[in-house]
């Protein structure tokens, strides 16, 4: 068996290093194209879901968000809530918010718009969107009568509905139609764009202005908490559940069904399109023994003739795909790290929800790598074992 | 002398009734027909099969060196019918028991003179330092121990034959089977191959079957067996 396995290799050492380079050399580069189409489409659309995801956590809801208890309007004794919530480990901030509907209006513009009132030194500790100030300043925890619009409401920074915004500049006075029926003038003090559509279309005062409006204390619509690591959500949940907290408690993922049905869409894509190109990948390294096979075909009957099993000829054409694929996987690789993913981080692609780059998953390329060996061992197997099925008679002299 | 000449019991080869039918289509092409003959051990014969283009020699070497499964007779060798033998069986009894030299030389291109060589020593499982040795031995026997690392490109076809001979006399055989071995050769290595294979007959017992359809070759052999439209015509020396 070991002799076999010895012989095998020496065989396929010798076809390769003396057959034709340029052969081998093509047929591994095209491998490698292979290997780097599955890596890329399936880390591209994972970089897209991941970047929805991130902006989704970093601009409207943290990691975990409380919501009032059923038939419920407002979470109830939001101070002590929050200080419970921070003495859990692991948790980095809190921020109530208070969320309800408005008319804003300018001149003769107007739109409904989701307003959320924030306390500025609790809403940095979870969203980012100070971060993304286009013009302008953030909040002032003690600011009354101003207000802080995304790009999609203020407009005249390339947002997704220029038409319907307020077309509005840091300093204009604006007026807010509150659902409850107040109404108020607020000078703009800032205007932010995170290149989320969700989070651009929400206008910010403060808690002390809202509370002026409603006449309420110690009352939210929503508590979003942020925790130093993403993907343990559900264990945070628990750790809040055995506070006492008795609130309705969501992790982020409650609010991405979108996002979801997204990201599967994106996989179907991403496996449709590697599929393909393993199937292209099969079919070039079938054509590619299945022609070696046929021009050796005199060699295989004369090694047989001589005594060598078909399990050893076999064995040397599947060794070869194994030293193509092998090949073709690393310097795929080296061609994904040394330029692809490079140039993405300097590039990232920018669409409308963010920068998009790429988000390279060690199982997803463990996947492409494997597809791609069993897509090379087939295309290797099948023609070596047709050779073989052939009398020797025929291999040798074609009768 | 025509049928079923020369048999035998005890032989070490024994043909019996020997057919290979070819089927095309619907047409049926007899090559071998009730073929049936003897071959001693003691002492080892070299055996020509002559006969026309046609006569069915080199389909009864094939059959006889197990390279093709005829369609019906037998095949005893050294008290063994080889033809209920599986194929993995068959291929280790071609590599363990025969030698073959074609007229074509038949190397693998990408390998040296030594590398075919040894390669069906290596086959055998062999240990490295040993087939190596034996693989020069034998080249140097038949001639070319200055050309161990020659490819078969680069050596005439004489020399090409004599690594196809060296080849076919690594594992030791027992019977070496020979298709038109100096057809492709000039009158000088074919003179040296044949006086070769006399030798080999000669001095270390070797059984050999060689197709040839040169009246002169005759002269090196034992035996003739004459072949005429897939029978035998004639055994003769």
């Amino acid at each position: 068996m070991l002799s076999d396995i010895r012989l095998s290799m020496f065989l396929a050492q010798k076809s390769i290093t003396k057959g034709n380079k340029g052969t081998l050399v093509l047929t591994i580069f095209i491998m490698a194209l292979v290997f780097v189409n599955s890596v890329f489409v399936s880390s591209l659309f994972l970089g897209l879901t991941n970047t929805i995801n991130e902006q989704m956590i970093n601009t409207m809801y943290g990691t975990v968000v409380i919501e009032p208890k059923k038939d419920e309007k407002y979470v109830d004794g939001v101070y002590s809530l929050k200080q419970k919530i921070s003495s859990v480990p692991g948790v980095t901030g809190v921020s109530a918010q208070y969320v309800t509907g408005a008319v804003l209006s300018y001149k003769d513009k107007s739109g409904a718009w989701s307003v959320h009132s924030i306390n500025p030194d609790d809403e940095v500790t979870v969203t980012t969107i100070h971060n993304f100030m286009i013009d302008g300043e953030y909040l002032g925890k003690q600011d009354e009568n101003e207000i802080m619009l995304g790009k999609e409401i203020s407009g005249g920074y390339g947002g997704d509905d220029e038409d319907s915004s307020l077309g509005v500049k840091v300093g204009d006075t604006i007026d807010v139609l509150f659902n409850n029926g107040v109404k108020r003038s607020y000078r703009v003090k800032g205007i932010f764009g995170v290149n989320f559509r969700g989070a651009d279309a929400t206008a910010y005062v403060s808690q002390k202005e809202m509370a002026s409006i409603l006449g309420m204390e110690d009352k939210a619509s929503q508590i979003l908490i942020r925790t130093w690591d993403i993907g343990n959500e559900d264990r945070y949940v628990k750790q809040f559940l055995g506070l006492g907290v008795s609130e309705t408690i969501k992790p982020w993922q409650n609010y991405a069904s979108m996002v979801g049905d997204i990201t599967e869409s994106f996989d179907v894509i991403a496996m449709l399109i590697s599929g393909i190109g393993l199937f292209v990948a099969g079919v070039t390294i079938f054509i590619i023994i299945y022609m070696n096979t046929i021009s050796k075909r005199r060699q295989i009957g004369i090694s047989r003739a001589v005594g060598i099993k078909e399990s050893v000829i076999i064995n040397t054409y599947f060794l070869q795909a194994m030293f193509i694929v092998t090949c073709g996987i690393v310097a795929g690789l080296l061609i994904m790290f040394s330029l692809v993913v490079p140039w993405f981080v300097s590039h990232p692609l920018d669409f409308s929800i963010g920068k998009i780059s790429l988000l390279i998953l060690p199982e997803r390329v463990s996947i492409s790598a494997i597809s791609l060996v069993i897509a090379a061992v087939i295309a290797g197997l099948v023609p070596s074992i047709m050779a073989v099925r052939e009398t020797i008679v025929e291999a040798m002299w074609g009768n | 002398m025509t049928g079923n000449a020369g048999t035998g019991g005890g032989a070490f080869v024994m043909v019996r009734d020997l057919c290979r039918i070819y089927v095309m289509g619907e047409v049926r092409v007899k090559a071998l027909s009730n073929v049936s003959f003897d071959i001693s051990k003691k002492p080892a014969e070299f055996v020509a099969i002559m006969g026309k283009s046609g006569s069915g020699k080199s389909t009864l070497l094939h059959q006889l060196g197990l390279l093709d499964t005829p369609t019906s007779g037998e095949v005893i060798i050294d008290g063994k019918n080889l033809l209920v033998l599986s194929e993995s069986r068959k291929a280790r009894f071609r590599l363990e028991r025969f030698g073959y030299v074609f007229q074509e030389y038949a190397l693998l291109p990408e390998l040296t003179a030594l590398e075919n060589v040894y390669l069906p020593a290596m086959a055998l499982g062999r240990k490295k330092e040993e087939y190596i040795r034996a693989a020069r031995e034998v080249l140097e026997q038949v001639g070319l121990g200055e050309r161990l690392h020659h490819r078969p490109r680069e050596m005439s076809g004489g020399e090409q034959q004599r690594v196809a001979i060296a080849r076919a006399l690594i594992n030791k055989p027992d019977i070496l089977f020979a298709d038109e071995p100096a057809a492709n050769l000039d009158s000088a290595s074919s003179g040296q191959v044949l006086e070769l294979f006399r030798k080999l007959n000669r001095e270390m017992g070797l059984t050999i079957l060689m197709v040839t359809h040169e009246p002169e070759d005759r002269n090196y052999v034992d035996r003739v067996i004459w072949l005429k439209d897939g029978e035998i015509a004639e055994h003769g020396t």
